[in-house]
């Protein structure tokens, strides 16, 4: 039963903004979870991140984020951090909703106790580029504070002996590096 | 002397729709639709393998990705004529079923139901006076005093703690909100619900899909599906009793909740059956297939011109050559270079961005055409075009939803008044409760092909070396989605897709015509221009999908402008 959730927030063919299920995908290639640990490629969710968020006791999402800091730099937000952003108006259901989210959630009563954005600073947006150098830089400190809540937090992990190929399969020709069709 | 105000909601690096009006003496004279990110994504595509395009497409828009890994595989299949075995066409019908039913309920609720319902006036209603209202309207069971009275106390909680938080962004006590405390307690209290039960829409996507969101089960051909009635791992007894069970509680809250929501608010904002109309020109492809063939449909298709119900088209396929032939795009008001119309297999995406002049170039959209005009897609025009071609499903539902709004407000509409505001989210709604029922059926079809020992799942596709072309269409939540793929050595030549939105927010073409959310903005009557409600009322009655891209997460929650004037 899970209880805690890894989610990769972003959109693989634009850019920089995939760091999120690229990270997730290194992270499930290393490591082996227990069953209260769930990873999922999110995408961009918007507003249907409510679902899988509701009931959890500790949300850790991997996101690219805006900033001043340079690019690569990661950053660390918690639950009130998110929670100060007050919606924005929306003219349509597909705009980012993290804050909307959780505030939903919170409605609900169903809310996850800890939340960790592991945010990692974007350089690079346009459709079909690869990731940025100082990205893949900084997936190394992204996984290590992934890690570092679920330690914290009690659950329970090990690395592979042999880590898997992650599957990436955005970043070349499918066929190459994964099946996904029978 | 018109003021100008631009409504963009960019808190962040990724592309939104942007709408621009122009307001003389309290009413609308002029609008602007406007995308304002380049994306370009189709590139990506190019010289691919056509057989793995779908996994690419379903993440050009992080709601939508069934649909369009759908309009992929199907693309590919018409270009190599390759038919689509029983148990696959109704497994993927399912989906987009679930798909359609879970969208069409987040967006009456969670997107647009906070335009017409006063969130800060349900602390004033009467728990008990509104559970016997909503008892005179609708059979369903959870309208007690103690679950509205549950509602409103986490109304109460949010509004007493100072900050709006989830509610921050409404206009509360605006003059154009007119429901009484208790309707807007009842909407509010159906809003909470509908989060229950549109995931539940969601759990039956993730069941055959075996992943969402971006489903993993679609292939060329067919789907992955292992048919198996005894397994729990593959698609047998269990997961079937399971998609049953969540299909027939999902038809049970769009029929009795969603539908008569629908229907009561309607009945209490009946001038906005005269308010946006627009563009009158509807288009709607066939979908739902039947057989392998993709020869016969359960949902209709056809065209509409300039609101003349007698004279609908039809379109006997999905792929019919009425509208693959008739369908170009024009770039005159776009940021692209081109001067000329382009039918999309010859579609070209090269960027000319000069920033927003509304008399040049103002958008990122193209300005898709049907035989050269602009035209409405989505439920209202499906459900237009299916009522005049005496569709069984659409009239039934449709006659359904005019007896309803007659006996709540005594006002009987005619299917002409569908051309308006309120007409887009009655449509949604009807168009759901077919969807509902259709999800009973196509399950049923599904269970019975099985039952008489068919397991086929796929066919296997053959590329060939020549050139070759193909349209996939699906009829998605907000209307006719098509991709259109040119294969040329087993590789992919060109790809464009022309989403529902794209034909809803087109800027204006080389005639001036203008799109649909333009059109249908003009005359819309501002009671506070400062706070322009009612804009936001139309726009979101279409279902605008305009982001389809990026997700990067602002910390700072700068917002760039929510309504400024100029």
């Amino acid at each position: 039963m899970r209880t805690a959730l890894i989610g990769g927030v972003g959109n693989v063919l634009l850019g920089d903004d995939g760091i999120g299920p690229f990270v997730l995908r290194q992270l499930e290639s290393r490591y082996d979870f227990g069953d209260d640990v769930e990873l999922i490629d999110l995408g961009t969710p918007a507003l249907d991140l409510t679902h899988q968020i509701v009931g959890l006791r500790s949300l850790i999402l991997i996101d690219s984020v805006t900033s001043d800091d340079p690019p690569g730099t990661v950053l660390l937000y918690r639950k009130d951090d998110i929670l100060r952003i007050a919606p924005a108006e929306r003219l349509d259901p597909h705009s980012p909703a993290l804050s909307e989210c959780l505030m939903t959630a919170d409605m609900l009563g169903a809310s996850p106790e800890h939340v960790l954005l592991v945010g990692i600073v974007g350089e690079n947006f346009e459709p079909g580029a690869p990731l940025s150098q100082r990205l893949k830089d900084a997936i190394g400190h992204a996984i290590e504070e992934i890690l570092k809540e679920l330690r914290n937090l009690g659950y329970s992990f090990h690395q592979k002996t042999s880590p898997d190929v992650p599957n990436v399969w955005w970043t070349n020709d499918v066929r190459e590096n994964s099946a996904p069709c029978p | 002397m018109a003021k100008r105000i631009t409504i963009d909601p960019i808190t962040r690096i990724e592309g939104h729709l942007r709408i621009d009006v122009e307001v003389d003496n309290n009413a609308v004279s002029n609008a602007w639709a406007s995308c304002t990110m380049w994306r370009g994504i189709e590139k990506i595509l190019r010289g691919r393998d056509p057989r793995d395009a779908w996994m690419f497409t379903q993440r050009f828009c992080g709601v939508c990705t069934t649909v369009h890994a759908m309009a992929s595989v199907r693309s590919v299949e018409d270009a190599l004529k390759l038919e689509v075995p029983l148990n696959a066409q109704y497994i993927r019908n399912l989906i987009l079923i679930a798909h359609a039913l879970h969208d069409h309920i987040v967006h009456f609720y969670q997107l647009s139901a906070l335009d017409w319902v006063d969130v800060l006036q349900i602390p004033s209603a009467d728990a008990a006076a509104t559970s016997k209202l909503a008892e005179s309207l609708s059979p369903w069971t959870r309208n007690s005093r103690n679950e509205l009275k549950a509602a409103q106390d986490r109304v109460n909680a949010v509004a007493s703690s100072g900050q709006l938080g989830i509610f921050a962004n409404g206009y509360w006590g605006h003059p154009a909100m007119k429901l009484s405390p208790e309707v807007n307690l009842l909407a509010f209290s159906h809003y909470v619900q509908a989060l229950e039960y549109q995931r539940k829409a969601l759990q039956v996507v993730g069941i055959l899909g075996s992943k969402t969101p971006h489903i993993q089960n679609l292939t060329v051909g067919g789907v992955a599906n292992a048919i198996d009635l005894d397994s729990q791992a593959a698609l047998g007894m269990d997961k079937l009793e399971m998609i049953r069970t969540l299909l027939a509680e999902v038809t049970q809250f769009v029929q009795q909740v969603y539908f008569v929501d629908v229907c009561a608010v309607a009945s209490m904002y009946a001038e906005w059956f005269k308010i946006g109309s627009g563009v009158k020109n509807y288009l709607a492809v066939p979908d739902l297939p039947l057989d392998s063939r993709g020869s016969s449909y359960d949902l209709p298709g056809g065209y509409i011109h300039e609101g003349d119900l007698a004279e609908v088209k039809t379109f006997q396929t999905a792929a019919d050559p009425a509208f693959r032939q008739a369908v170009t795009e024009d770039v005159i008001h776009a940021y692209y270079q081109g001067d000329k119309p382009l039918h999309p297999w010859n579609g070209e995406t090269e960027p000319a961005f000069t920033g927003w002049d509304g008399d040049q170039k103002y958008s990122w959209v193209k300005a898709p055409r049907y035989n050269g005009e602009p035209a409405q897609v989505g439920p209202l025009a499906q459900v237009l075009i299916g009522y005049s071609q005496g569709h069984a499903l659409t009239r039934k539902y449709t006659d359904l939803a005019i007896d309803k709004i007659a006996a709540i407000s005594g006002i009987r509409a005619t299917p002409a008044a569908l051309h308006s505001t309120l007409g887009r989210h009655a449509a949604r709604a009807i168009r759901a409760c077919m969807l509902a029922e259709l999800a009973q059926k196509h399950w049923q079809l599904l269970v019975d092909n099985i039952a008489k020992g068919d397991y086929s799942v796929y066919n296997q596709p053959v590329l060939p070396s020549h050139e070759v072309q193909g349209v996939g269409t699906h009829e998605a939540p907000r209307g006719t989605l098509s991709h259109w793929v040119v294969i040329k050595d087993e590789k992919i030549k060109n790809y464009q897709a022309v989403v529902p939105s794209t034909w809803n927010a087109s800027p204006r073409d080389k005639a001036g015509a203008r799109g649909p959310y333009e059109a249908s903005l003009l005359r819309t009557p501002l009671a506070r221009p400062e706070e322009p409600l009612e804009v936001l009322r139309t726009v979101h009655s279409f279902d605008p999908c305009m982001a389809c891209a990026c997700h990067t997460f602002d910390p700072s929650g700068r917002r760039i402008a929510v309504a400024k004037i100029l």
